[in-house]
């Protein structure tokens, strides 16, 4: 038993906006699609009310991926909310990045009819994650 | 560029003749035997000094919430100082009607913890001390701007010692029409030139908690930072850095705990929340009781977060902070 080297699964946060990636998670449920169960969904009411404290908390806290998602440019239900998202989200993009843990963030744009983009990203993500992180284990 | 030389003595007439009105003060510097320090001036202007060579705080921290009450402030202070008012005023902390800004050129400063009776005061002396010694603070030593050119008028001094003033604004020029003396085209070359750009910041996270091992989470940084102006901070309460029940409710979840907790949590949320707005004056490192290098990361980060959009904090009153604003057509490759 000790020889076998146990797998490690990541825990990613997910923050979902409500309009557009929320509903592609439930769409994706109806349809009996499957993501991975480390990720964590949470919704918020546009992807602007993601304050980057969010995301470094999260991580801060045992997080060991955190994605921002909302909808398409030009499609937010607040008419202009996914700009400002954009924004912020680049910016600490670049932080993440002088800290060299760029790799660590992610951003989406998935509207509510793309269950399986969302699922495609999301298991991308989670799987380049475990990648990275039972190389470290291993090293 | 048009502007006036001042001749000795001049700046001080000028301040004493706008402090006869009793509603208008000035921020500036005062020099006696044990240094020169800030002080809000009334009345009249004594032992006035243009130049600080000093950094102990930046003098914007005490404009913060300054609303019309029909008075008015001059500000006779550093670039730096002068830039984090231009901040604060896009942030709707300071109204901008009441206060005349100028900015004076700054050949650097030394550290308020070393010593400080043997800096001289006059700017030429003070450019040749610096020469000689390597006693600037590292924050001015990599300053981007130095030069006195925001605010509504600018002090510059040129190479053979002359001080001139130059207007950027109408108040500057109403400013300026106070001075005696004729306006001259000003000389090409001055005292302190346009600094070059930092390397690109980079560092990895064992750096990062290496050079924060001393932190003792006093948040001096937060309080004495011009620009981090949020009276209910996301770290007032047991939100973001749990206390009390809320630690220990907190390391029952989650297993042993190495005290202070949240050292990075707090300095990298503060580094975004003022990424856009740091002047980098160095006024943290000041405050800090321990010694720790936060120009060199708070710097950093904020040249590479505004070189993005092209920003650099105080520059001018007509930018919008990058966050508050967007355009739809950019940052194609924002997502991955």
């Amino acid at each position: 038993m000790a020889e076998e080297t146990k797998e490690m699964n990541p825990e990613i946060v997910g923050f979902a906006c409500s309009f557009c990636t929320f509903k592609a998670s439930e769409m994706a449920g109806s349809l009996r699609l499957k993501y991975p169960e480390g990720v964590k969904l949470i919704q918020v009411p546009c992807s602007s009310r993601v304050d980057p404290a969010f995301v470094i908390k999260a991580i801060f806290e045992g997080a060991d991926g955190v994605f921002v998602a909302g909808c398409h440019p030009g499609d937010c239900h607040f008419i202009k909310g996914n700009y400002y998202t954009r924004r912020k989200i680049v910016a600490l993009k670049e932080m993440f990045d002088a800290f060299s843990m760029k790799d660590k963030l992610r951003l989406f744009w998935v509207s509510a009819a793309e269950a399986r983009r969302f699922i495609d990203k999301v298991t991308t993500f989670y799987n380049d994650i475990k990648e990275k992180k039972n190389e470290r284990e291993k090293a | 560029m048009k502007g006036k030389k001042l001749k000795s003595g001049e700046i001080e007439n000028a301040l004493n003749r706008f402090l006869k009105n009793e509603q208008h003060l000035v921020l500036g510097f005062r020099k006696d035997e044990s240094g020169v320090s800030q002080q809000i001036f009334k009345g009249n202007i004594d032992n006035y000094s243009l130049l600080n060579p000093v950094f102990g705080s930046n003098a914007a921290l005490y404009l913060r919430r300054l609303f019309s009450k029909g008075l008015k402030v001059m500000l006779m202070l550093r670039p730096c100082e002068i830039r984090a008012y231009v901040e604060l005023h896009k942030l709707t902390q300071i109204e901008r009607e009441d206060i005349i800004a100028v900015s004076i050129d700054c050949p650097g400063t030394v550290s308020s913890k070393e010593k400080k009776d043997v800096v001289p005061t006059e700017a030429g002396q003070l450019a040749e001390y610096f020469k000689n010694s390597d006693s600037m603070r590292w924050a001015c030593s990599v300053c981007s701007e130095k030069r006195g050119v925001v605010g509504d008028a600018g002090i510059r001094i040129d190479k053979a010692n002359n001080y001139w003033i130059i207007p950027y604004t109408e108040k500057g020029e109403a400013l300026l029409s106070d001075i005696e003396g004729e306006s001259e085209e000003v000389p090409a070359e001055m005292l302190t030139p346009k600094n070059t750009k930092m390397d690109m910041f980079q560092v990895d996270m064992a750096t990062f908690e290496k050079d924060f091992e001393k932190c003792i989470m006093c948040m001096n940084c937060r309080d004495m930072c011009p620009v981090c102006y949020c009276i209910d901070c996301v770290f007032h309460g047991d939100e973001y850095i749990p206390k009390g029940d809320a630690l220990i409710n907190k390391i029952f979840r989650s297993g042993s705990t190495k005290m202070p907790q949240g050292k990075e949590l707090f300095h990298l949320i503060r580094m975004y929340h003022v990424s856009q707005t740091c002047v980098g004056c160095g006024a943290c490192e000041e405050a800090c009781p321990q010694g720790i290098p936060l120009t060199k990361y708070f710097k950093g980060v904020s040249e590479r977060l505004q070189s993005i959009f092209s920003y650099m904090s105080g520059r001018s009153f007509d930018e919008t902070i990058p966050y508050v604003t967007f355009l739809e057509d950019e940052l194609k490759d924002a997502t991955d």
